[in-house]
C-alpha cells in the first residue's frame, strides 16, 4: 500500500524526547517559581478549596474512590458495559465452553 | 570451551536441582533456603546470558540428550532424528534470556515478600520446577517434549497459584485456571499424535523438513492454534487469567507471565517454522489477527472497570497479548510474498518479538507493584488505598516507569514496539491501527486511574503507619525497571542486536531445520 | 471399515467428555469428563501404533522381526500421558476437596466469588 511505512527519524529518536522533556520540565519549575513564599503555615492559608465548606478532618472523607472513577464514560457506554460483564460469568464450566465453542469456529473455517 | 556446549543442558539442570534440593533446605532455616532461592535465580540467569551470547555468535545450537555425543543428530544409518534433541536459535534464545530475567526478579521480591507465610521452601521448590519447565518449553526442538515441559510448567503453576490455601478465591481461580489448561494440553498432545500419525516424526525440525498441506495437518494446526492462545490468554478464552493472576502471590505472577509467553513461543514455533509458506489460505493468519483485536479491545475495557489492583493489571495483560497476536498475524500473512515481507511483514515481526519482550518487563514490574501495595497495605481493594505516594515514595516511581511504558509514552520502550505495531498493521488495513490506538488510549486511562487512587491524593489516617517495602523487593523490582530504562534509551542496539536476530530466525526455516540435518555430513559425534 | 471402528469410539469419548465439561454442574462430574477426555486422547494414540497383525513392540519376543511389531514409541508417549493425567486428576480432585470447604457447595454456579 505504502511505499516507505516507517517513520523518518525524529519521532522515536530517545534523544530528542529526553530533551523535549527535559525542557519542558524547565518550563514547568520556571513557572512555579512565581509562585508566594509568604503564605502562613496551619491556617486557612494552606487548606485545599473545598467549595467554602469545612474541610474534613481525616483524608478517607476526602478522596473520590476509585469505583466512580470515569463514571461518565461507563454510563455512557452502559448497554456494552451490561452485555460485556454478564459474558464474564465466573462459572468455571463457560471457560471450557468458550474454548471448545472457538476451536469449533476456527476448525470449521479452516476445514470447510 | 568445551563446556560451554553443555549449555542447553545446563540451563535446564540447574533449576531442576534447585527445585529437588529446595526442600531439604528447612533444615538450616529461613536464611538457607532464601540464600539457595537466590543463589539457583542467579546461577540460572547467568546461564541464560551465556547461552544466549553464544547462539548470537555461532547460529543455532543442537543438544542431543542422551546419545554417544552431544550434538549427535542423526544415528548411523538413520534419516530422521531419533532422539530428543534441543533445539536453541536466536528466537529460543531470545525468549531464554527475557523470561530468565523475569524469574530473578520474581525470585528477588518473593524472598521479602513470602517471609511472613510458612511452608516457603515448597514455594521455593514448586517456582524452580515452573521455571524449569518454562526454559524447557523455549528450548526443545520436539514436539511431544515441548507438550512434557507445557505440562510440568503448568502443573507447577497451579499448584502455586493456589498457594494462600486459606483464601478460597486463591483455590478457586486454581482450579479454574486448572481445567482450562489441561484441556487446553490434552488437545495440544492430540495435535501432536496426528502429526506422529501422517509422518512418524515428533521431531520440530525434521516435521518442518516434509510437512504438507492436508486435512490432518489442518486439523493440527486448529488445535495448536487454539490450545496455546488459550495459554497466552487471547479472548474470549481468557477469563481465567484475571483470576489466577490476581490470586497468585506477586512473584509468582511475574513468572507465570514468562511462562505464558513461553506458550506465545510455541505457538508461533509452530506457525514459522514448522508450517512456514505452506500455509495456503490466508485463513489462519486472518484468524491470529481477528483475535489479537479481540483481546486487544475486550482485554481493556474489561480493565477500565475493575476494583481490584491485580484484575485490573491482568486484563491488561489480554489486551497486550492482542498487540503480539497482532504484530505475528501481520507478519505471517506477509510470509509467503517477499515484497510484502520487505514492505510491512519483517517490521510487524519486529514489532511483535520486540513487544514480547517489553511486555514481559514492564508487565512483571507492575505485578510486582501491586504485591507491595497489597504487602503494604493489606488490601487489594483500591477503594480502600490512597496517598500512598508518601508512605511508598520508591514504589511510586517504579510504578510510574512501569505505568509509562505500558501505556506507550515516548520515550520508553512499549512506544517504539507499538509504534512498529501500528504502522505494519496499518499497511494490512487502517482499521486494525485504529483498534490499536484507541486501546493505547483507554491503557492510559486505567492505569491514571491506579496512579491516581492508590499513590495520589489526600494523606489517609489509616496508613499513616505504613513503611516503605523491604529491600529485597525494592531489589527485584529495580531488575526489571532498570531492564526497562535500558530497552528504552538503546532502542536501536535493543532492535539490532536483541530482536532482529530473533525475527531473522523466526523466519529462517531453512537454518533451522539445517541446524539438525547438516551433522549428517560430520557423522556426529563430539 | 472395521479398522476405523476405535477411532469411532475415540470420538464418541471426546463427545462424552466434553459434553460432561460444559453442561455438568457438580464439580466432581467435572473432574470425571476431564479423565474421560484424557482417556479419549491416550486411547487415540495408542490406536494409532497399531499395524494390523503385529505382536507386541518388544524386540526379541516378536517372532518375525520389526514387520511384526506394532510400533512402540506411540506406547511410550501414552505411558507418559497417563501418568501426566494422573497427576493432573489428583490434583483436580484435592482442589475440589479443598473447594467444598471453603464455600460449602459443589455446585459451580456456587464457586463464582471471582466473576466479572
Amino acid at each position: 500500500m505504502w511505499d516507505k511505512v516507517l517513520t523518518g527519524f525524529g519521532y522515536w529518536d530517545v534523544y530528542s524526547w529526553l530533551a523535549f522533556f527535559l525542557i519542558a520540565g524547565g518550563m514547568i519549575f520556571f513557572l512555579r517559581s512565581f509562585g508566594r513564599k509568604d503564605y502562613k503555615q496551619g491556617t486557612d492559608q494552606d487548606e485545599i478549596f473545598f467549595g467554602s465548606n469545612p474541610v474534613p478532618e481525616d483524608g478517607e472523607d476526602l478522596k473520590v474512590p476509585a469505583s466512580s472513577a470515569y463514571w461518565g464514560y461507563t454510563q455512557a457506554l452502559k448497554p456494552f458495559y451490561e452485555g460485556l460483564v454478564g459474558l464474564h460469568t465466573g462459572i468455571a464450566t463457560d471457560y471450557a465452553g468458550w474454548y471448545i465453542l472457538v476451536t469449533a469456529l476456527v476448525a470449521l473455517l479452516i476445514l470447510v | 570451551m568445551n563446556w560451554q556446549e553443555h549449555l542447553p543442558a545446563l540451563l535446564l539442570a540447574v533449576p531442576l536441582f534447585g527445585a529437588f534440593i529446595a526442600p531439604l533446605t528447612v533444615l538450616g532455616g529461613k536464611g538457607l533456603r532464601n540464600a539457595w532461592f537466590l543463589f539457583v535465580s542467579l546461577v540460572f540467569t547467568v546461564v541464560a546470558f551465556l547461552l544466549w551470547a553464544r547462539v548470537g555468535a555461532a547460529g543455532p545450537i543442537i543438544y542431543v540428550m542422551g546419545g554417544q555425543g552431544w550434538n549427535f543428530a542423526l544415528p548411523s544409518g538413520m534419516s530422521i532424528p531419533v532422539r530428543i534433541l534441543m533445539e536453541v536459535d536466536a528466537f529460543s534464545a531470545f525468549m531464554v534470556l527475557l523470561s530468565a530475567v523475569a524469574a530473578f526478579a520474581g525470585a528477588l521480591f518473593s524472598i521479602n515478600y513470602m517471609e511472613r507465610f510458612s511452608g516457603v521452601e515448597k514455594f521455593v521448590s514448586l517456582y524452580f520446577l515452573m521455571i524449569a519447565g518454562m526454559f524447557g518449553m523455549e528450548i526443545t526442538g520436539d514436539f511431544f517434549n515441548f507438550f512434557v515441559f507445557l505440562e510440568i510448567s503448568s502443573v507447577a503453576s497451579f499448584g502455586l497459584v493456589a498457594f494462600w490455601r486459606d483464601r478460597g478465591e486463591a483455590l478457586e481461580a486454581a482450579f479454574k485456571y486448572m481445567l482450562v489448561s489441561t484441556l487446553g494440553a490434552m488437545m495440544v498432545l492430540v495435535a501432536v499424535a496426528f502429526l506422529y500419525s501422517r509422518y512418524n516424526v515428533v521431531n520440530m525440525a525434521a516435521l518442518g523438513k516434509v510437512i504438507e498441506w492436508g486435512m490432518v495437518e489442518k486439523t493440527a494446526l486448529v488445535l495448536f492454534l487454539t490450545a496455546l492462545a488459550m495459554k497466552c490468554g487471547a479472548v474470549p478464552m481468557h477469563m481465567w487469567m484475571p483470576d489466577a493472576y490476581a490470586e497468585a502471590p506477586a512473584g509468582v505472577t511475574c513468572a507465570l507471565i514468562a511462562v505464558s509467553q513461553a506458550s506465545l513461543y510455541g505457538l508461533f514455533r509452530v506457525c514459522f517454522t514448522i508450517y512456514g509458506t505452506f500455509m495456503g489460505s490466508p485463513i489462519i493468519p486472518w484468524v491470529i489477527i481477528v483475535l489479537g483485536v479481540l483481546s486487544m479491545f475486550i482485554g481493556v475495557s474489561m480493565a477500565v472497570i475493575q476494583k481490584e489492583v491485580g484484575r485490573l493489571i491482568a486484563y491488561h495483560s489480554v489486551s497486550q497479548v492482542g498487540y503480539m497476536l497482532l504484530g505475528f498475524g501481520v507478519g505471517l500473512l506477509a510470509l509467503g510474498d517477499a515484497r510484502a515481507m520487505a514492505d510491512y511483514g519483517f517490521t510487524a515481526l519486529k514489532g511483535g518479538v520486540f513487544h514480547i519482550v517489553n511486555y514481559t518487563m514492564y508487565k512483571g514490574l507492575l505485578f510486582l507493584a501491586a504485591g507491595a501495595l497489597y504487602y503494604a497495605t493489606g488490601s487489594r481493594n483500591l477503594n480502600d488505598m490512597g496517598g500512598l505516594g508518601r508512605q511508598l515514595p520508591k514504589t511510586m516511581v517504579l510504578f510510574m516507569i512501569a505505568a509509562a511504558a505500558i501505556a506507550g509514552l515516548p520515550p520508553f520502550n512499549g512506544f517504539v514496539s507499538k509504534l512498529l505495531i501500528y504502522e505494519s498493521s496499518f499497511a494490512v488495513h487502517p482499521i486494525l491501527a485504529v483498534f490499536a490506538m484507541v486501546t493505547s488510549v483507554l491503557t492510559l486511562a486505567s492505569f491514571v486511574k491506579i496512579f491516581q487512587t492508590a499513590f495520589l491524593g489526600p494523606e489517609l489516617k489509616k496508613f499513616k503507619a505504613v513503611r516503605e517495602v523491604p529491600g529485597s523487593m525494592l531489589a527485584g523490582m529495580t531488575v526489571l525497571a532498570v531492564a526497562i530504562l535500558v530497552l528504552s534509551l538503546f532502542p536501536t542496539w535493543s532492535l539490532n542486536h536483541l530482536v532482529e536476530p530473533a525475527a531473522k530466525a523466526l523466519v529462517d526455516q531453512a537454518s533451522y531445520i539445517g541446524a539438525v540435518f547438516a551433522t549428517a555430513a560430520t557423522g556426529g559425534g563430539l | 471399515m472395521i479398522g476405523n471402528f476405535p477411532y469411532l469410539v475415540v470420538g464418541i469419548l471426546f463427545v462424552m467428555g466434553f459434553v460432561g465439561l460444559v453442561f455438568e454442574k457438580n464439580l466432581m462430574k467435572i473432574a470425571i469428563a476431564m479423565s474421560v477426555v484424557e482417556a479419549a486422547t491416550n486411547l487415540f494414540i495408542i490406536t494409532l501404533g497399531y499395524r494390523s497383525g503385529g505382536s507386541i513392540p518388544v524386540w526379541t519376543m516378536a517372532g518375525g522381526g520389526s514387520s511384526r511389531m506394532v510400533l512402540p514409541t506411540p506406547q511410550a508417549l501414552t505411558l507418559t500421558a497417563i501418568v501426566i493425567g494422573l497427576a493432573t486428576t489428583a490434583l483436580m480432585l484435592s482442589f475440589v476437596m479443598m473447594i467444598y470447604r471453603h464455600y460449602g457447595s459443589l455446585d459451580v454456579r456456587d464457586v463464582r466469588r471471582l466473576r466479572g
